[in-house]
């Protein structure tokens, strides 16, 4: 689905921590979303997920303005996982479960994404106790389950052993394999941003500074401050 | 030291003795214990839930007068109460002064804030996040409504459980309401009070371990469920 | 699956309680409409219930009547003769004068004469009748520090005036009560002021004042009724006793009706009646009798 943001900003008492003018999200794209801190990244994500309001502006999701059902089609992943005190199957079950799907239904769809996830281990434990990097998996299958559109995650990977990173591109390269869902991506790990990232936006105190093909924004950054940025990348890396 | 003993002593034969007279008492302390707990968990628990998601002017200033309600001195409840329902009072007509009606109603002054207080207390901090999370994940209002009440069904055992504790314990407004009259509204916490101030510390003592003893049975029944859901 | 067994649970303990309750006390039926001439003449009516009107009244009475058990060994005869039920409320004599004067009982039994007397002028009650008497008694410890039995042990007023000179301690109701007034009186004959540290003025009950001297190891003004029925808890001995001015007359008093709605009128009558029946006089003398060998109370209704 494409995202279309237009004059769009964003105040928290008198401070403006989104100002973008005019941008367009295409269907099919994983869009990698860097910045520094406070640069309004994760604000970004919430205005389009409408967890947060515009103060100016209007978002359109394929060309029309927002209505109700989008709601169902976009899922949004917080920086820290945020599950239900209940076991990891009925985590996982829950968007199912408001979509009014029936109870086979249900076991069928979480089954097989717990073995795609490889969590099924975890199947029946209290989602609450599990560690960052399997938390992090089940919000992930919780959040992919009911086959959104459009996919908002912040930060999906920080804090995770290299091995989960793994799983967790893989698995969000996987989802996107027809190319038709439109995924923003926070990170803060360039070379990540660069291995999965079709496209790169620079994000700087609530505006666009840059963005392009992910691999020519981050080779050969146009503006000074992405270059200052993306050099002090590698104590991340 | 001996007198404790004994009345350990005492309250095991007087509880096996089945004397109907001690059992009515502890039956209508039973009674009007529940009762006001469950109208005021009925009240307090949907309003605490929806007091609490939404955001009103005043806000803030309510939140401070339902944590200040929530330790209401019982015994001015009762005064108050009693003045209402007094025969010269405004609602005299009704006849409820020295009935277990009047003792519930009063108990459920107290224990109303406390109900009300804890799951405000618990769905505002908590309720905006699960608000959000199921936002995202695509569920309608009541559906939001009952994942919240999951999420905070530990802290809902708790408001109940302490309004329990509250209404079963006190003296001041029963007494004041109720008259601790033989038959009709003696309960366990107005007899112990009686009995101890004619010098009869037997039975006194035996009462209050039978008091202590439901208390306990009655927590420990509650809390169960807590640990056992809420690990 | 889990929440189910817990709400069934916790449904069954409130069940249980209600039937508990439900198979105690019967809650009392409204204040009927009064028996009319009519009602009493129509014959051949099958009724199940009692053939006098039910109902109920609000006896207030002070604490040390009702600690005495002397309205737990009558009370139940009336109930069983005219169907009404006795709610009563014992607090001190001033409060349950008070109730009288805002028609919040029925009908008062209390002992303090003067009292009274000025409650019935004051159009608060009817009349006011005689019922019984007891006595009061000088209590103290049992080594008798201010040489009461020796000296004083049928004059209170003298018994009084060693406690004064001597500053040895002494337990005052300080409630207002009639057992309050009753000492009051007394110092007031003796010409004292009482006052000083010796002097307590503890603002409780008949039991726990008696209580609070027998910790202290004082002297205390007492009914001879609440004193017996503790005795086997106290370390205190009887000190004075006897003298006339130590009587205790009790009185019955029916509220004025014409102070609220509620008041059940009838249900007083009734009581004072049966109260004042020689029936119940001969009751009111065996009470007592049985645990300790001498009557609580001594009827005098004329």
């Amino acid at each position: 689905m494409e995202i279309t943001l237009k004059n769009v900003k964003k105040r928290y008492h008198q401070k403006t921590v989104l100002d973008i003018p005019d941008f367009h999200f295409f269907p099919g794209k994983i869009y990698g979303i860097i910045g520094p801190n406070g640069a309004g990244k994760s604000t970004l994500l919430k205005v389009i997920a409408r967890l947060e309001e515009l103060s100016e502006g209007e978002i359109f999701y394929q060309q029309q303005p927002f209505r109700k059902e989008i709601l169902k089609t976009m899922t949004y992943l917080t920086q820290k996982p945020f599950l239900f005190s209940a076991s990891v199957v009925e985590n996982i079950s829950y968007p199912l479960k408001f979509r009014k799907y029936k109870r086979d239904e249900i076991r069928f769809l979480v089954e097989k994404i717990i073995s795609e996830f490889g969590i099924e281990h975890l199947a029946h434990q209290l989602a609450t106790k599990l560690s960052g990097g399997e938390a992090q998996r089940v919000a992930l299958a919780r959040a992919l389950i009911f086959k959104p559109q459009i996919l908002l995650l912040d930060e999906p990977t920080s804090n995770m052993d290299p091995n989960s990173i793994e799983i967790i591109e893989k698995i969000i390269l996987k989802y996107n394999h027809k190319k038709d869902k439109t995924i923003l991506f926070i990170t803060h790990n360039v070379a990540q941003a660069k291995r999965i990232c079709d496209e790169v936006i620079y994000l700087e105190n609530g505006i666009i500074v840059e963005s392009g093909k992910a691999k020519d924004v981050i080779a050969s950054p146009k503006s000074e401050n992405l270059r200052r940025f993306l050099s002090l990348e590698y104590y991340v890396n | 030291m001996r007198y404790i003993l004994e009345g350990i002593i005492y309250a095991i034969k007087l509880l096996l003795s089945f004397d109907p007279e001690i059992y009515e008492i502890i039956g209508l302390s039973m009674y009007v214990s529940f009762a006001s707990t469950l109208i005021s968990s009925f009240l307090g628990i949907p309003l605490g839930f929806l007091l609490g998601l939404k955001h009103f002017k005043g806000r803030k200033i309510f939140a401070r007068l339902l944590n200040t309600a929530m330790s209401l001195p019982p015994v001015v409840v009762g005064l108050v109460v009693a003045l209402i329902l007094s025969r010269r009072g405004p609602l005299g007509q009704l006849q409820l002064i020295f009935t277990p009606a009047a003792m519930i109603i009063a108990q459920t002054c107290l224990v109303l804030p406390i109900v009300m207080g804890v799951i405000f207390n618990s769905s505002r901090d908590k309720g905006t996040e699960v608000e959000k999370m199921c936002l995202t994940l695509g569920a309608n209002k009541l559906d939001t409504l009952l994942v919240l009440v999951k999420e905070l069904r530990a802290n809902i055992l708790v408001a109940i459980t302490s309004g329990f504790g509250r209404a079963i314990s006190e003296v001041g407004a029963v007494m004041i309401v109720g008259g601790n009259i033989k038959n009709h509204t003696r309960v366990m916490t107005t007899f112990i009070a009686m009995n101890h101030s004619m010098g009869n510390y037997y039975i006194s003592i035996a009462m209050g371990l039978v008091l202590l003893g439901i208390s306990f049975i009655v927590n420990a029944i509650l809390y169960g469920r807590i640990t056992g859901t809420g690990d | 699956m889990r929440k189910k067994k817990f709400s069934l649970l916790f449904i069954l303990l409130l069940v249980l309680s209600l039937i508990v309750v439900g198979c105690g006390s019967k809650e009392p039926a409204e204040p009927e409409e009064p028996l009319t001439e009519e009602n009493n003449m129509e014959e051949g009516q099958a009724t199940e219930e009692e053939p006098k009107a039910g109902g109920s009244i609000i006896l207030s009475t002070t604490t040390s009547t009702e600690n005495s058990g002397l309205l737990d060994f009558i009370l139940p005869d009336f109930t069983e003769k005219t169907g009404i039920e006795v709610k009563v409320v014992a607090v001190g004599t001033g409060k349950a004068l008070q109730m009288g004067v805002d028609g919040e009982a029925d009908v008062l039994l209390v002992h303090a004469k003067a009292s009274e007397e000025e409650f019935v002028a004051e159009g608060h009650g009817l009349e006011r009748f005689d019922v019984m008497y007891n006595d009061y008694i000088l209590v103290g410890p049992a080594d008798d520090p201010a040489k009461i039995k020796d000296q004083a042990n049928s004059n209170i007023v003298d018994a009084f005036k060693l406690l004064h000179e001597g500053g040895h301690t002494f337990v005052s109701r300080g409630d207002d009560s009639g057992t309050h007034k009753k000492e009051l009186e007394l110092w007031g004959e003796a010409g004292l002021e009482p006052e000083g540290a010796w002097y307590v003025s503890a603002g409780k009950g008949m039991g726990d004042v008696l209580q609070m001297a027998d910790e202290m190891q004082g002297y205390t003004l007492a009914d001879r009724a609440t004193y017996l029925s503790m005795r086997d808890n106290l370390e205190l001995v009887i000190v004075t006793e006897g003298d006339e001015r130590l009587f205790n007359q009790y009185g019955v008093i029916a509220v004025n009706p014409e102070k609220n709605d509620q008041i059940n009128a009838e249900g007083a009558q009734a009581f004072i009646a049966w109260l004042l029946s020689d029936e119940t006089q001969e009751l009111i003398s065996q009470f007592g009798v049985a645990e300790y060998g001498e009557p609580l109370f001594i009827p005098n209704a004329k």
